[in-house]
């Protein structure tokens, strides 16, 4: 015998079905509109790039205001340990300072024979350097990118290429720059490749980042003399980095590649120096570069 | 008796608590941590949050929310466009379909079960940016962060329960 559903049952029964009907719906909805995005993304990168660019620096002082706690954390901590620390610290302070005194001197004889060398050979000199400090406000650390977002942006004279660097060596490079923050891509990316020159030896290669906190040497000459210790700097190649800023130190070496310790301890970092080095090929887009003299004319 | 404005305004701002939520641990994310050791890895707080809510309050979190949320994720953490938005929305699903299971579990099966849905949702994610750069991407950070990620959950879910039970249990 057919059952015969109540009015109020019957609008139940329905009410619930059409809900599941609808959720099916939004959930392959919302599933192919992702997949939707990352195709918009892989054929047209620069666009998703700027979009990305506006919603961190709306978001920038939201990430500025959740990262000031942290830092103040940091340095409350780091002043305890200090303290702790004082007397041991001071007696290896005072040795180096030693040390560090008789560098000085070398360094200061060596200036001055190679300011009379270069009047001499008529050397035109470096050109002229800008230096931006800024502070880290968000750390991409995924398994997927290294880079990280800092408070300074257009307004603050940042632009594209130019080298991030802390205190002990190189970083990166700011690859975004947006109004108010921009993005600086670590050495230790899998996107980083940054043209490099072992001291000691001379051979030249690529660091290239993985993703991994050690970086490897690629396309190193077959007859490449490394030994671990040995510094790696910026060769200049390339024109996006000047030669000669320290980059890290050979750890270990097999098969013709070796890993790179990078000299900042990256995964750290508070605060950050950019420099303008003031190279053509810094920027990654000349076209907008050469737009860009043009209207400061 | 019809609430009054001002009640119904605070009725509206508890029930943004998952959105809110899920939105500063997603932030809380990508801040540089005063934790040394973790070797710039940071846990995937978001997932956390997206998992929790779905089995909690499911009907406080639509999938408008969640897709957005990984929008944003995806923005932060400079990922392609699309792949957390894609992950979450899965997570919440699968969530979702087994949330008969999960209502009313002890802490321990909750936590289970998170340990097992992170996996799922950090090979897929490995998988589809695998496929996306067209090269296989490194394993063993994929699987340090979802460790880490595992380990930190009862930090996370507790403050997700405490919030739940002071706020949304007079709502």
């Amino acid at each position: 015998m057919p059952v015969r559903l109540h009015r109020t049952e019957w609008v139940t029964t329905t009410a619930i079905s059409w809900r599941q009907v609808v959720h099916r719906f939004s959930f392959v909805f919302f599933l192919l509109l992702a997949v939707g995005l990352l195709v918009l993304g892989r054929s047209h990168p620069i666009l998703i790039e700027h979009a990305r660019t506006r919603v961190i620096d709306t978001l920038a002082p939201v990430l500025d205001a959740l990262a000031r706690p942290m830092t103040l954390a940091e340095d409350v901590t780091r002043r305890a340990t200090n303290y702790l620390q004082l007397q041991s610290q001071n007696e290896k302070l005072r040795a180096e300072n030693t040390q560090l005194v008789q560098w000085q001197n070398a360094a200061l004889s060596l200036e001055n024979e190679n300011k009379e060398l270069r009047s001499l050979l008529n050397y035109k000199t470096e050109p002229h350097l800008t230096y931006i400090s800024a502070r880290v406000i968000a750390d991409a650390g995924g398994p997927f990118v290294r880079s990280l977002v800092v408070t300074a942006g257009k307004v603050d004279g940042v632009r594209e290429g130019m080298a991030a660097m802390t205190g002990e060596g190189l970083i990166g490079r700011v690859i975004e720059a947006g109004d108010w923050s921009s993005r600086i891509l670590l050495i230790t990316d899998l996107n980083s490749r940054i043209p490099v020159t072992i001291s000691g030896s001379g051979d030249h290669a690529i660091l290239a980042g993985n993703n991994a906190p050690l970086p490897k040497l690629l396309y190193l000459p077959q007859d490449a003399l490394l030994t671990p210790g040995a510094r790696v700097m910026t060769s200049g190649h390339g024109g996006v980095f000047p030669p000669n800023l320290p980059v890290g130190v050979v750890t270990s070496t097999s098969h013709g590649t070796a890993e790179i310790t990078p000299l900042a301890a990256l995964e750290r970092i508070n605060q950050v120096r950019l420099i303008d080095f003031n190279l053509a090929g810094g920027a990654f887009n000349p076209i907008a570069a050469r737009i860009d003299a043009d209207a400061r004319k | 008796m019809l609430p009054t404005l001002g009640q119904r305004l605070e009725q509206s701002a508890r029930r943004l608590l998952p959105l809110g939520t899920t939105l500063l641990f997603l932030l809380a994310g990508v801040v540089v941590w005063p934790i040394p050791y973790i070797g710039g890895m940071t846990p995937s707080l978001g997932l956390i949050a997206v998992y929790y809510w779905s089995i909690h309050r499911p009907d406080l979190f639509r999938p408008l929310a969640v897709f957005l949320l990984g929008l944003l994720n995806d923005a932060v953490n400079f990922l392609p466009p699309g792949l957390s938005a894609l992950v979450f929305i899965a997570v919440h699903q699968l969530v979702l379909s087994q949330r008969r299971f999960f209502v009313g579990q002890v802490f321990s099966m909750l936590w289970s079960g998170f340990a097992l849905i992170m996996l799922i949702a950090m090979i897929f994610q490995w998988l589809v940016l695998s496929a996306y750069n067209a090269s296989w991407m490194a394993f063993l950070p994929v699987l340090l962060q979802a460790s880490l990620t595992i380990v930190i959950f009862p930090l996370p879910a507790w403050v997700l329960i405490r919030l739940q039970r002071s706020v949304l249990s007079q709502g």
